[in-house]
C-alpha cells in the first residue's frame, strides 16, 4: 500500500501540475517537499475547498466510495474483537457497480459512464488517489464530510452484534421487514431516505410504540447520546437495512448525473437590451439624484459605522424610490468610490464617529463621463462588492437593525455569489428569462455544499442584477453578458498573472478608444445626446433626448424642469424668464437662444412672455450712495455738479433735482460748506437737522468736598453692610467647594494620602458599582502623553478593556483603557 | 447610435412623449389611447399620463399587459426603464382579482380570482359591514345595497372589482331614432364616433364617454337610450339644458313631448324619460334630501349623467346605490377639479369611449376654431386706478377697465353678419357692454323664459348679438354662435375656459371658421389669468395669436412729426 505522499511523488511533472491548477490553494505557499504538499491536500481546509466545487452527482459518487471501502488491512488490529475501519481500498469497478445499482439497458449504460466521469473527476483532484483496483479516499474526506455517507448508517457489526445476527440472516431479516406494522415501516422508510439516525420519542409519545417495536425487533439499534448517562437519545438504522429499503430509489437515493433543467421565457435579445438598458439609464439617474442630495446635505454617519435609518428614508422619499433601491445603489456608489466619509473638524479619533458621507471628488468626473461609463462603472463595483445589501433593515443576531455601510452587512462570498447566479444566466441561450426558483435549484445542484442556506441571497443577486440593469425582462443583456465576461477573466488574469507578467492583455480592452466591449454595446443602445429641443404653444421645451451639457446648462437656467428620463420636459415661466435675464441674459439673447436651439418655430406666446418680462426687467433700479443732495434749483444742482473743488465727492446725478455721492453726509456737507454752499442736512423723514457749533468737554468728576475726611481712616462698618460682607464670604466659599475639584487620590496619579497606589481591583470595584448606580466618579489615568489627569464622569458601561463614561460638562462619551486607569473615587 | 427612431418616449414619471409629426404617431397614438391618458396636445408634442385608473380602464376594456408593454416597447425611441414596465404589467394585474358577480342562491357575492386578495381585503377596516357571510374561501357574499360603496373601497385599496353582476333590464319602452326625415326634417345620422361611442357604452354595460363640447354627446345619449328601449333618467346641470336635451330627443327620436317630464325647480314630471337637474336632487330641506325618491320613482332602465365633470358628490353617494341599473355618463374632460376622477371610475364606470378633440375636429365635425388674445394697454389713469387697487379688487380692475369696450366694438364689427357671443364675469362692465353694443344681456337674475326667448332669437339669427355672464358657461346650446369675446372671467379657470371655447365649436351650416377672442389688460393680473387659462387651450393643441388692441382698432392717427 502506498500513501498519498508517495503517490504523488511519483507523478510526472504535468500531472502535478494539473493538479495544482485544480486547487490553487495548495500551492500557497509553496509547500516545502511532497509529504507537505500530502499533508495539505488531506488536510480538512483543502479537502472542503475542493468538496464545496463539487455538484451533487460527484459528492453522491465520492460517498459511494466511502462506502464500498474495505477494511482497512494496514491499520494495527483494533483488538478485543471490535472489526477493523472500513477505510480500506476500492475500486473503480466496485463503486461502479455500487453507484449503478440494479438498472439495465441503455440507463446502465450511460450510467456506468457517467459515474466513471465522476470518479476521474475526484482522482484528478486526487480526492480518490492510487490505482484504479486500489483507490483509497483521502484522508480528510471522512472528516469533512456526514458520517453518515449517502445518508446510509453504519454497519450493523458496528453497532450492535444481534442487529448483525439479524442482517446476516436476509430470509428472517425480509420477514421482520414484512411484519412491521404500518407506523413502524413509515419510521424505517424515513430512516431510509436518510438520515439515518432519529431522536427516541418520549415514551408517552405517539410513535414511541412503533419505534419500541423496531428497536425490540433490532431493526433499529439505540445509539448512546452525548450526554453518556440514561437512555439512549437516538437510534440509527443500520446499514444493511437501509439498503435493502432503497431497492428501489437505488443504494445512493436518487441521483442526478445531469443538472435540472433551467427554462424560462425566450425573449427577444432585443426586447431584452431595451428593457435592461432603460433600467440601466434609470440606475445611473437614480444614483446621480441621490449623490447630488447628500452633497447638498451630507449624512451624518452613526457612531456604529452607518448611516442612520431616517437618513436613509429621507433620501429614499425625496428621490421618489423605495428604501431598498435606495441603499443598494448608495452601497454600489459608495463601492464604486463615488461616496466617502469626510472627519467633521474638531472630531474627535473614534472610528465611525462625527463623521459624515458626501460624494467625493471622483463624483466630478463619474458625472461628467458618457452614460455608459457611467454604468459600467457602478455595475462592476456591484460585481465586486463584498456587500450584501439584502441584509440592511433586517435585524442582526443581536436584534439590531443593520443599517446602510455598516460592518454587518459585509459579506466576503457576496462576489462568488453574484459570479454564481450570473454564472447561470451567462450559460443559458441569449434571451431566456428562468425563474428564480430554476436558478436556485440549479446552483443547489451544481455546488450543493456552498448553495445551502444561500438561497435568499441568489434571489437578492437576481433582483438586483434587474435593478441595475444587468438584465432585463428576467434575461441577460448582451452588454451584461460583456460585462460579466469581462470580470469573468479579470479573475482570471489576476490568478494567472504569471503567464501575462507585463499586462500587456490588460489594455486589450482597457480604455483606449470607445471603453470596454459592454461600454460599446450599452452605448449603442442608449439615446444620442442632443442639442436641439421641440418649443410649442403651452410654453413646454421637449429635449428629445438626453442634452448635451451646454444645452442642459441653458436649460437649467431658461426653464423649469417638468418630466425627466429618456427625454425631458420643461416648461418657460415668467419666474425662470426673469432668472435667466438676473443671469446676464438679455431678452435678444434669449430670442436667439430659442431661435438657435429649437427644431420648431417660436410660439408666438413665448416671444411675447420674453417681451414682457425684458420690458419690465430692470424698470426699478437700485445702487448703494452714502448721502444725496437734492434742491429744487437745478441750476444750482448743475453748479455743484460743474464745481471741480467738488470732484472728489463722485457726485452723480439721479434725476434733474437730485444727486448723490457715495461718500458719507457729513463729509459732503463739510465739503459744500468749505466751497461756500450753504446747505442744510436732514433725516431719514426729510425734516432738517440743525447743526450748531460743538463745545467739547471732559467726563465729569467728582469734588474732593463729597470725600471721607481722613482717607487713613477704615470705613464705618454698619451692620447692614456686616450682614452683607458676610453673605458674600459665605457664598464664596459655597461656590469654591462647589468648584470641581478631584479628590486627593485620584490628583495623586493612584497614590492615597501619598502612600502606595490605589489596587487596581478597587478602582474597578468602584467604576462597576457605579454603572450599576448612574453615580459619578472621579477617574485618573494616565493619558497618553504619560501626566496623569483626572476627570469627573458618569461611567456607563466597562467591556472590552476599556470604560465608556459621559462626561455632563461637555455632553461627550469618553472611553478609558481600563489599563490605564489609576484611581477611581465616588464624588460624593 | 442604434436608435430605434419611434416616435414614443417613455419618460420614468410614467408620462408618455409622443412626437406627432413622426411618420408612426398615428399607429403608435392607436396603440396607446386605450390604457394612456392624453394630459396634453400642443402641437409637437403630446403628453399621455400612465395612472392606475387609465391601466384598469384598459383592463376593462380587455386589453392585457402583455399588449401595454408591448404597445411601449415597439414605438418606444429610446429604452424603456424595466421597472416600469414590471409595475404597468403589476398595477393591470390588480384589477379583477376580484369580481362582483351574481350567485344563483346567494345573490350578490364577491369573488376572488386570487385568495390572498380576498384575504387581505377583507381585514381591511375600510370595508368593515360591506362583506357579509363567507360561502367558501373564495367567495363572500356582499349586502346588494354595499355594491357601489364597496367597489368605491376597494378602488381607494388598490384593488378594483370587476362588476360582472349584470343590470337589471328596468322598465321597458318603445324608443328609436328617427333618422330618415319622416317627420319632415332633413334625414340625418349617427356620425361614426357617436356610434362607436355607443356600442363600447353598451358592451361595457355602465361607464363614461368622453367627447368635446359640440361634438354631439346628446345624440350619444339619445343612441344609447334607443338601445336600450327602457325608460329613462336623466340628468342634467340646470334647467335650460334640460330642456336643449328634450327638444333634441323629440326631434331625433320617436319620443313625444308628452313622454318626456321636467323635474326641475318649476316643475315636478315624471314620465318614461325624465329629465332631472342636479341642482333639484341636491336640494335639501331640514337636513334631508327631498328629492330622493326620483331614483325609485320608476323602474329605470338607464341613467345618463350629463356633464360628470360636475356631478355634485352628493349625486355620488344616491350612485352607489344604484348599481345593478345601466349608467351612461357624457363629459368633455374626466379631470375633475375636486380630483374625484377614481369615484367616477367605480361608481359609474370606466372610460368606454375617448377621442381627441383635434381629431374630432380634423374629421370636420366641430367647427375649428382660430383663438386670439387681444392685448389692450391700458390709459395712464386706468394704470393708476389699478396700482393702487387693493390685491383682492385687482383682477377686477384689470379685467373691467373701459379701455376693453372700443376693442370689443371693433371685434363685433369686424364680424358684422355673423353671431357673436360676448362673455364676462362683471354684471356692471356687461351693462356697459350691453350699452356700447347694442345687444341684450342674459345674466343669473334673467328668468328662465326670458333667456329662451332670447336664446330663440339668437338661433333664429333675428338676434346677431348677445352679452352673457356666467350663467353661459354650461349647457346652453347656441348653434351658430361663430363668435366668442370674453371679456373677464373667473380668475384661471381652466375649465371655463373650456366651456366658452365649446361654445363656438358647433359645426356650421357653412363649416365657416370660428373665432375666439379673448380681451386682456396688458402688463397686469389680467394677462397672467388669461396665460393659465389658456395654457389648457394650448395643451389641447389650440394656438394662441396675440394682437395688439392698435391692429384690431385699424391703423393709428398717422402722428404729426
Amino acid at each position: 500500500m502506498t500513501t498519498l505522499a508517495d503517490h504523488l511523488r511519483a507523478l510526472p511533472d504535468e500531472a502535478l501540475a494539473a493538479l495544482f491548477r485544480l486547487r490553487p490553494d495548495l500551492v500557497v505557499p509553496v509547500p516545502t517537499d511532497l509529504s507537505a504538499l500530502a499533508v495539505r491536500a488531506q488536510s480538512r481546509v483543502s479537502v472542503a475547498r475542493a468538496l464545496d466545487g463539487l455538484d451533487e452527482f460527484t459528492l453522491q459518487i465520492l460517498d459511494a466510495a466511502r462506502l464500498t471501502r474495505r477494511p482497512d488491512t494496514s491499520s494495527p488490529d483494533p483488538g478485543g474483537g471490535e472489526p477493523r475501519a472500513a477505510t480500506g481500498e476500492t475500486s473503480v469497478e466496485e463503486i461502479v457497480a455500487f453507484a449503478v445499482g440494479n438498472a439495465t439497458g441503455e440507463r446502465r449504460r450511460s450510467g456506468v459512464a457517467a459515474v466513471r466521469a465522476a470518479v476521474d473527476r475526484l482522482r484528478a483532484l486526487f480526492l480518490l488517489y492510487g490505482p484504479e483496483d486500489a483507490l483509497r479516499v483521502a484522508a480528510g474526506v471522512d472528516e469533512v464530510c456526514s458520517p453518515y455517507p449517502a445518508g446510509l448508517g453504519r454497519p450493523a457489526a458496528e453497532l450492535d452484534p444481534e442487529a448483525a445476527a439479524l442482517v446476516a440472516d436476509p430470509a428472517r431479516l425480509r420477514r421482520t421487514l414484512l411484519a412491521a406494522p404500518p407506523p413502524a415501516r413509515a419510521i424505517l422508510d424515513r430512516l431510509a431516505a436518510g438520515p439515518p439516525v432519529g431522536t427516541r420519542p418520549a415514551p408517552d409519545a405517539e410513535s414511541a410504540g412503533p419505534v419500541a417495536w423496531l428497536v425490540e425487533q433490532k431493526l433499529l439499534v439505540p445509539v448512546p447520546g452525548a450526554g453518556g448517562s440514561g437512555r439512549p437519545a437516538t437510534v440509527e438504522l443500520p446499514r444493511e437495512i437501509g439498503l435493502l429499503l432503497r431497492r428501489d430509489a437505488g443504494p445512493l437515493g436518487p441521483m442526478r448525473p445531469q443538472p435540472p433543467a433551467v427554462t424560462g421565457p425566450e425573449r427577444e435579445l432585443t426586447v431584452v437590451d431595451s428593457a435592461g438598458a432603460g433600467q440601466a439609464m434609470e440606475a445611473v439617474r437614480h444614483t446621480e439624484a441621490l449623490l447630488e442630495l447628500l452633497a447638498a446635505e451630507p449624512a451624518p454617519l452613526l457612531r456604529s459605522g452607518g448611516l442612520g435609518v431616517r437618513d436613509l428614508r429621507r433620501l429614499a422619499k425625496t428621490t421618489g424610490l423605495d428604501e431598498s433601491t435606495a441603499a443598494l445603489l448608495l452601497e454600489v456608489a459608495y463601492a464604486a468610490g463615488l461616496l466617502g466619509e469626510l472627519d467633521l473638524p474638531g472630531a474627535t479619533t473614534r472610528a465611525g464617529a462625527d463623521q459624515q458621507i458626501l460624494p467625493t471628488v471622483g463624483y466630478e468626473g463619474w458625472r461628467d463621463a458618457a452614460l455608459a461609463h457611467r454604468w459600467e462603472q457602478l455595475a462592476r463595483a456591484w460585481l465586486t462588492m463584498t456587500r450584501q445589501v439584502g441584509l440592511i433593515g433586517q435585524r442582526d443576531d443581536r436584534d439590531r437593525v443593520i443599517t446602510l455601510f455598516s460592518p454587518e452587512a459585509e459579506r466576503a462570498g457576496a462576489p462568488a455569489l453574484r459570479r454564481a447566479v450570473l454564472g447561470v444566466l451567462n450559460d443559458l441561450a441569449p434571451g431566456t428569462a428562468p425563474a428564480p426558483d430554476d436558478v436556485v435549484a440549479l446552483l443547489a445542484w451544481a455546488t450543493p455544499r456552498r448553495s445551502l442556506g444561500r438561497e435568499a441571497g441568489q434571489r437578492e443577486v437576481l433582483a438586483e442584477a434587474a435593478l441595475l440593469g444587468v438584465t432585463g425582462l428576467g434575461a441577460l443583456t448582451s452588454y451584461g453578458r460583456l460585462l460579466f465576461a469581462q470580470w469573468v477573466a479579470g479573475d482570471t488574469r489576476l490568478a494567472e498573472s504569471s503567464d501575462d507578467p507585463l499586462g500587456v492583455r490588460a489594455d486589450a480592452d482597457g480604455a483606449a478608444g470607445g471603453g470596454s466591449p459592454a461600454v460599446r454595446a450599452l452605448d449603442t443602445l442608449l439615446p444620442a445626446p442632443v442639442d436641439h429641443f421641440l418649443l410649442q404653444a403651452d410654453l413646454t421645451v421637449v429635449v428629445p433626448g438626453p442634452p448635451e451639457p451646454a444645452l442642459a446648462a441653458e436649460l437649467a437656467l431658461v426653464a423649469e424642469p417638468e418630466s425627466a428620463g429618456g427625454a425631458s420636459v420643461h416648461r418657460v415661466t415668467a419666474a425662470s424668464v426673469r432668472r435667466a435675464l438676473d443671469a446676464g441674459y438679455a431678452g435678444e439673447d434669449l430670442h436667439a437662444l430659442f431661435k438657435r436651439r429649437s427644431r420648431t418655430p417660436v410660439p408666438q406666446g413665448l416671444t411675447y412672455l420674453i417681451d414682457d418680462i425684458a420690458r419690465r426687467h430692470g424698470g426699478l433700479r437700485i445702487g448703494p450712495a452714502g448721502a444725496y443732495l437734492r434742491s429744487d434749483d437745478e441750476a444750482l444742482l448743475t453748479e455743484v455738479l460743474a464745481d471741480r473743488r467738488l470732484a472728489a465727492l463722485g457726485l452723480r446725478r439721479l434725476a434733474p433735482t437730485v444727486l448723490t455721492t457715495p461718500h458719507l453726509a457729513g463729509r459732503l456737507l463739510t465739503a459744500l460748506r468749505e466751497a461756500g454752499y450753504a446747505p442744510v442736512s436732514e433725516d431719514a423723514s426729510g425734516a432738517t437737522v440743525l447743526t450748531r457749533p460743538k463745545v467739547r468737554r471732559a467726563p465729569a468728576r467728582g469734588s474732593v468736598a463729597n470725600r471721607a475726611t481722613d482717607p487713613l481712616a477704615t470705613p464705618r462698618l454698619t451692620t447692614p453692610r456686616l450682614l452683607g460682607i458676610v453673605e458674600q464670604v459665605r457664598r464664596g466659599d459655597a461656590a469654591a467647594r462647589a468648584a470641581r475639584r478631584a479628590p486627593i487620590p485620584v490628583r495623586g496619579g493612584g497614590k492615597l494620602d501619598g502612600g502606595p497606589a490605589m489596587p487596581h481591583t478597587q478602582a474597578l470595584t468602584v467604576l462597576q458599582q457605579a454603572v450599576r448606580d448612574r453615580a459619578r466618579v472621579w477617574v485618573g489615568y494616565v493619558d497618553a502623553h504619560g501626566a496623569t489627569a483626572s476627570r469627573l464622569v458618569r461611567p456607563v458601561s466597562i467591556g472590552a478593556g476599556y470604560l465608556r463614561a459621559e462626561d455632563e460638562r461637555t455632553e461627550m462619551l469618553h472611553t478609558f483603557a481600563l489599563h490605564r486607569i489609576t484611581a477611581a473615587v465616588r464624588d460624593e | 447610435m442604434g436608435v430605434s427612431g419611434g416616435p414614443l418616449i417613455v419618460q420614468s414619471d410614467k408620462t408618455l412623449l409622443l412626437e406627432v409629426d413622426h411618420p408612426d404617431a398615428q399607429a403608435c397614438r392607436m396603440a396607446i389611447a386605450p390604457f394612456a391618458e392624453l394630459e396634453r396636445s400642443p402641437e409637437h408634442v403630446h403628453t399621455y399620463r400612465l395612472t392606475p385608473l387609465g391601466l384598469w380602464n384598459a383592463r376593462a376594456a380587455g386589453h392585457d399587459a402583455e399588449s401595454v408593454v408591448d404597445a411601449l416597447l415597439r414605438f418606444s425611441r429610446y429604452p424603456v426603464p424595466h421597472a416600469l414596465l414590471v409595475d404597468v404589467a403589476e398595477t393591470m394585474d390588480r384589477y379583477g382579482r376580484l369580481q362582483l358577480v351574481a350567485h344563483p342562491t346567494h345573490g350578490l357575492v364577491l369573488r376572488a380570482l386570487d385568495r390572498m386578495v380576498l384575504i387581505e381585503v377583507a381585514k381591511s377596516k375600510k370595508l368593515a359591514g360591506m362583506l357579509g357571510a363567507r360561502i367558501d374561501d373564495d367567495t363572500v357574499v356582499v349586502h346588494p345595497s354595499e355594491r357601489g360603496r364597496l367597489k368605491q373601497a376597494l378602488l381607494r385599496l388598490g384593488w378594483p372589482a370587476e362588476d360582472l353582476a349584470g343590470y337589471v333590464d328596468g322598465e321597458a319602452h318603445p324608443i328609436e331614432l328617427r333618422t330618415d326625415g319622416s317627420d319632415g326634417r332633413p334625414a340625418w345620422e349617427l356620425r361614426s364616433y357617436q356610434r362607436e361611442a355607443v356600442e363600447q357604452f353598451w358592451a361595457g354595460g355602465s361607464g363614461v364617454v368622453v367627447l368635446p363640447c359640440g361634438a354631439g354627446k346628446t345624440l350619444v345619449g339619445a343612441a344609447a337610450m334607443a338601445r336600450a328601449k327602457a325608460t329613462t333618467l336623466i340628468l342634467v346641470t340646470n334647467t335650460v339644458a334640460g330642456r336643449q336635451w328634450k327638444r333634441e330627443l323629440v326631434a331625433r327620436t320617436s319620443l313625444t313631448e308628452d313622454e318626456i317630464g321636467e323635474y326641475s325647480g318649476e316643475r315636478k314630471e315624471i314620465r318614461p324619460v325624465t329629465i332631472a337637474t342636479y341642482q333639484v336632487l341636491t336640494a335639501r330641506r331640514g337636513g334631508a334630501f327631498t328629492h330622493l325618491d326620483l331614483f325609485n320613482a320608476r323602474d329605470w332602465g338607464l341613467i345618463i349623467y350629463d356633464e360628470v365633470h360636475l356631478l355634485p358628490a352628493p349625486i355620488f353617494r344616491f350612485t352607489a346605490d344604484l348599481q345593478a341599473r345601466r349608467r351612461l355618463g357624457l363629459t368633455a374632460t374626466l379631470v375633475r377639479e375636486d380630483g374625484r376622477e377614481g369615484d367616477v371610475f367605480s361608481l359609474i364606470g370606466p372610460k368606454r369611449y375617448d377621442a381627441p378633440w383635434k381629431d374630432i375636429e380634423a374629421q370636420g365635425w366641430i367647427a375649428p376654431a382660430e383663438c386670439v388674445e387681444v392685448r389692450v394697454t391700458l390709459t395712464d389713469a386706468e394704470r393708476m386706478t389699478y396700482a393702487v387697487a387693493e390685491p383682492e379688487e385687482r383682477y377686477r380692475v384689470a379685467a373691467t377697465a373701459r379701455t376693453k369696450l372700443p376693442v370689443v366694438r371693433a371685434l363685433v364689427q369686424r364680424h358684422a353678419g355673423e353671431q357673436v357671443l360676448v362673455i364676462g364675469g362683471y354684471i356692471d362692465q356687461l351693462h356697459e357692454l350691453g350699452e356700447t353694443l347694442d345687444a341684450p344681456i342674459v345674466q343669473g337674475s334673467t328668468t328662465n323664459r326670458e333667456r329662451e326667448r332670447l336664446f330663440d332669437a339668437f338661433r333664429a339669427g333675428e338676434l346677431r348679438t348677445l352679452v352673457i355672464s356666467k350663467v353661459g358657461n354650461f349647457s346652453i346650446d347656441l348653434p351658430e354662435a361663430a363668435v366668442a369675446i370674453q371679456v373677464s372671467g373667473t380668475f384661471g379657470s381652466r375649465q371655463e375656459e373650456a366651456q366658452r371655447l365649446g361654445r363656438v365649436l358647433r359645426p356650421k351650416a357653412d363649416r365657416r371658421q370660428a373665432h375666439f377672442y379673448t380681451v386682456v389688460s396688458r402688463d397686469t393680473i389680467d394677462t397672467e389669468y388669461a396665460a393659465h387659462r389658456q395654457r389648457f387651450l394650448a395643451e389641447q393643441g389650440y394656438a394662441y395669436t396675440i394682437v395688439d388692441a392698435d391692429d384690431v382698432l385699424g391703423p393709428p392717427v398717422p402722428r404729426v412729426e
